[in-house]
């Protein structure tokens, strides 16, 4: 287990000085004149353009500019914006809300992904199954830049269920349509992958053991067929956060949560280079971290792995 | 051996696949929103880029099937000519990223030992950043104004995509590999490339174009997500993405503009993910 | 224990003068895609308490089927239990209500798999899966189900049963694994097991080790035990009856030691003569010719006739040969046993 917890934790330090990197260098890569870009159509003056050069050195060498990205990063000071507000203040001040919203959307998605995919496993080929299949397909269709707007269009404003927008202080309910929407971006891989998994742990030996032990269909599937069947599901987890952070960015944008996602989708409009690349690295630092947290989970969850 | 073995394998699935409602359904729609792209004008005889300011909003009519939106332009011909930049898009970014995750995916599976170890880690990290993130900080900028960004979202997204596609070669390469008849070949002195086009992609080939034919839904998605956040397409491309940015500020006065868009895109992405399903289901013996 | 059991099992119906466990004309078939398999074709057999009947044959004649359908775990579709009999002290378990049925596996009869690995679960420590049984079947909390558990992994010689109670199936060699299977069995003491191919897996070492508790653990307890193999040599030691089964028959019954001397059927006789002696030692090893049918496409008359040197024309007709009383307690299908016992 030590020395499973130890081989992830170097793994991640490889891909968190690798991830960010690339999103540096991505950065670089596209700069043409940020300040020119922040202005608009408007000349901008030596005088300003000195202070901008000066402030996010961008006069400086490649390596020069990286050193000073990842001193900032690894000192939480993420600089200011273009806009001239202190970026890991707009972060703090936009997690909460980001938080609440992405946990309910994950337990939401994995409530209705588990339930329905051992059910359609359950009784596989039956009509339960079939519109599960197809409604799975609608969901993995639909991307969240098509639902979202639907949503609000029609549950918020004309059927008038949900409100359609709210504030940093959301209650629950508030973020519920959202939630909802956010949800249905990884709830189709979470149903199928559990479907499968739960099929493939019907047929296994174990079952035919627990049977004979004389325990109720009931017991044999929620307690010995799914607990092996959500390990393929918890690594899942990990890739559906980035889908969750993905969709955060239309969700929030689109019902007006002023969360990590929205400010995001502003400096995106706003062409803000060094909110923007704050803002990605410590998601990609939350990315790895979750991920990390997941293969421990996953450790947990199968006995196997824990004592290698 | 592996010749005869692969056909009939690929003759099996065929004839699943010519069985399939779901493949045919979803054949026949690719093939429509192939020549949506390729003849829109076919589809309407409106021009998208004539948009009269007093048509603004106006509801459907003979002339306009699905109205005008906010600048008033005839949103049936838009949401038509926008499939071509949309699958320009998805179609190139896919070519790129399926060849890069070919080379990639092969290399780490032949060579093994250090380059597997280097490929095998980079895949990871690039698997670390989510898409969508890379995707903003990549493209944010590239499309000026006067650029409709085609170019850039292509590259973007082939450049971050690739990582399925190199897994899927990886392990079907070290599969091939490791059987009998591969070793075989490679003790009578076939060379890499001879293994590579006679014995690995033979055998691999299926779970590629399952993977690339989902990949090609998931990128024309992924391009109007971009779009819509106002990185991706611009200028005077027209796309699906950037019709729903737009109409959705006057989805209460006008729904069709933002309706319409968004179900030419999802029905897309649907076509080509239920092509790719329904060729995996042909090709997977375990389901059969 | 038996108290609770009376209060907590009670099966109605029950006649302790019946036979522990009689089967009669069981069959069971599986419908495939490719056509419906006869695994079963009326197997019978009875057992006695503290008696251990092994039930021989080669792999896919209906021996681990018929277990199975003993058990009540078939998965249906796609087997079907169309016909016949499994008595358990008179009561035929087959026409019992699922509820009741649940409560005579495990409690009434146990049964032990061939690969412990694959059939124990591989996410729960054996404590859990142990102690599983007395809190589903007799209620107990927590705490008292794992104390049992640990003096069960203590009855079937595991050392340090305390520590390992708390360890994971993987965590175990393969004897150790069949014994906490065997633990798990016995642990509301059945008054049958079925052992179904207990050490195929294992080295030889182990093997006898695995037989010889199996056999302790009969006698202490007075437990009928129907022990499943395709070895001869593994029943010759333990076994007190064998029944012979080929595709989905009994061919052959008889005590074990009239077996081994002088066997009453072509296939029994075809099967002793492949095992390896040592004072034959030097000549060639006879193998049975040719392959079991295929359970879909099963030969009319005798199954065995194909591979058969004393097969004449009677055998390859419909009805198959019934089963001739060959010698007290004997019964053999073979029209021609005369020939084959050599008199």
């Amino acid at each position: 287990m030590f020395r499973y917890i130890v081989r992830r934790l170097l793994q991640m330090i490889l891909t968190f000085f690798g991830a960010t990197f690339v999103v540096f260098a991505l950065m670089f890569a596209n700069q043409d004149d940020p300040i020119q870009a922040l202005a608009g159509e408007k000349p901008v003056s030596d005088n300003v353009r000195a202070v901008l050069t000066e402030r996010y050195h961008l006069d400086e060498s490649f390596p020069v500019q990286y050193w000073y990205y990842m001193k900032g990063l690894l000192t939480g000071d993420l600089g200011r914006s273009m806009a001239g507000r202190d970026i890991g203040e707009m972060l703090s001040g936009a997690w909460p809300v980001t938080l609440k919203l992405s946990a309910l959307a994950i337990v939401v998605a994995a409530l209705i992904a588990i339930t329905a995919g051992v059910w359609s496993a359950i009784r596989r080929g039956g009509f339960f199954d079939n519109s599960t299949l197809l409604m799975t397909l609608l969901l993995l269709a639909v991307p969240i830049v098509v639902l979202a707007p639907v949503a609000q269009l029609v549950f918020a404003m004309e059927l008038r269920w949900f409100p359609a927008t709210t504030t940093a202080r959301a209650g629950l309910y508030d973020l519920l349509l959202p939630a909802v929407v956010l949800a249905c971006s990884v709830m189709a891989t979470q149903l199928r992958v559990t479907r499968t998994s739960v099929v493939e742990n019907l047929r296994a030996d174990y079952v035919r053991t627990a049977r004979a032990k004389g325990l109720t269909p009931r017991r044999v599937t929620w307690v010995h067929v799914l607990r092996n069947s959500l390990i393929p599901v918890i690594t899942l987890i990990g890739v559906d956060l980035g889908m969750l952070m993905s969709g955060a960015i239309i969700v929030e944008e689109v019902f007006n949560i002023p969360g990590v996602g929205f400010n995001l989708a502003r400096g995106i409009r706003a062409e803000d280079g060094p909110l923007v690349v704050g803002f990605v690295s410590v998601l990609v630092v939350v990315f790895l971290v979750v991920n990390l947290v997941v293969d421990l989970l996953y450790a947990a969850l199968d006995p196997r792995i824990r004592y290698e | 051996m592996s010749d005869t073995r692969s056909r009939s394998l690929a003759g099996d699935a065929w004839t699943d696949l010519r069985h399939n409602k779901i493949f045919w359904a979803s054949g026949v729609l690719v093939a429509l929103i192939l020549l949506m792209a390729v003849v829109p004008s076919l589809f309407t005889s409106a021009d998208p880029a004539v948009c009269t300011l007093a048509n603004q909003n106006q509801g459907p009519s003979s002339t306009a099937w699905f109205g005008y939106d906010f600048q008033g332009c005839d949103v049936f011909a838009r949401t038509v000519y926008g499939t071509r930049d949309s699958l320009e898009v998805g179609l190139l970014s896919t070519l790129l990223a399926g060849v890069l995750g070919l080379i990639v995916g092969m290399a780490a599976g032949w060579f093994g030992g250090v380059v597997d170890a280097v490929l095998s880690r980079l895949t990871d990290i690039m698997l670390g950043v989510p898409l969508l993130l890379a995707a903003v900080v990549f493209s944010g900028r590239l499309s000026s104004p006067f650029e409709d960004g085609v170019f850039a979202v292509t590259l973007t997204l082939g450049l971050l995509t690739w990582t399925a596609a190199a897994r899927v070669m990886r392990s079907a390469v070290i599969t091939a590999k490791s059987q009998d008849y591969v070793a075989a070949a490679r003790m009578l002195g076939a060379g890499p490339a001879r293994l590579v086009f006679r014995h690995v992609l033979p055998n691999s080939i299926a779970s590629f174009i399952v993977v690339i034919t989902i990949l090609l839904g998931t990128n024309i998605a992924a391009e109007a997500t971009l779009s819509y956040l106002g990185a991706g397409l611009g200028g005077d491309a027209i796309s699906w993405g950037l019709q729903i940015a737009e109409a959705r500020n006057y989805a209460r006065i006008a729904a069709s503009p933002l309706v319409w868009p968004s179900v030419f895109l999802a029905v897309t992405v649907l076509a080509f993910i239920m092509l790719g399903d329904a060729i995996r289901d042909a090709f997977d013996p375990k389901l059969r | 224990m038996t108290d609770i059991k009376g209060q907590v099992d009670a099966l109605p119906g029950t006649d302790p003068r019946a036979p522990l466990l009689q089967i009669n004309d069981l069959h069971v078939e599986f419908h495939t895609r490719d056509g419906v398999a006869k695994a079963v074709n009326g197997a019978s057999f009875w057992l006695n308490p503290g008696e251990t009947l092994a039930i021989l044959g080669e792999s896919g004649c209906g021996k681990s089927v018929t277990a199975q359908a003993i058990m009540g775990i078939l998965e249906t579709p796609p087997a079907h239990i169309t016909q016949g009999e499994v008595r358990y002290r008179g009561v035929d378990l087959l026409k019992l209500p699922e509820a009741q049925r649940r409560k005579v596996r495990a409690n009434r009869i146990a049964m032990i798999f061939q690969d412990a690995l694959s059939a124990l679960n591989p996410v729960y420590s054996v404590g859990f899966q142990l102690a599983e049984l007395f809190r589903v079947h007799r209620g107990m909390s927590r705490g008292d189900a794992r104390k049992r558990a640990v003096e069960l992994l203590d009855q079937v010689r595991i050392p340090g049963a305390k520590s390992r109670v708390h360890d994971y199936p993987h965590q175990f060699s393969g004897g150790m694994r069949q014994r906490v299977m065997i633990a798990m069995a016995l642990a509301l003491d059945p008054e049958v097991l079925i052992a179904d191919e207990p050490t195929t897996a294992l080295d030889v070492t182990v093997q006898a080790q695995i037989m010889g508790l199996l056999a302790e653990l009969r006698r202490e307890r007075n437990m009928g035990l129907v022990l499943i193999t395709h070895d001869m040599g593994v029943v010759a030691d333990v076994a007190d009856r064998i029944s012979v089964m080929y595709a989905g028959r009994v061919v052959e019954e008889a005590p074990v030691y009239d077996i081994y001397a002088r066997p009453g059927h072509p296939y029994t006789r075809a099967l002793l003569e492949s095992i390896p002696r040592l004072d034959l030692k030097g000549q060639q090893l006879s193998v049975i010719q040719g392959l079991p049918p295929a359970l879909t496409d099963i030969p009319a008359g005798c199954a065995f006739h194909p591979r058969c040197r004393y097969a004449k024309d009677p055998c390859r007709q419909d009805p198959a040969p019934p089963a001739y009383s060959i010698a007290p307690h004997r019964t053999a299908r073979c029209h021609f046993f005369r020939e084959v016992l050599g008199e």
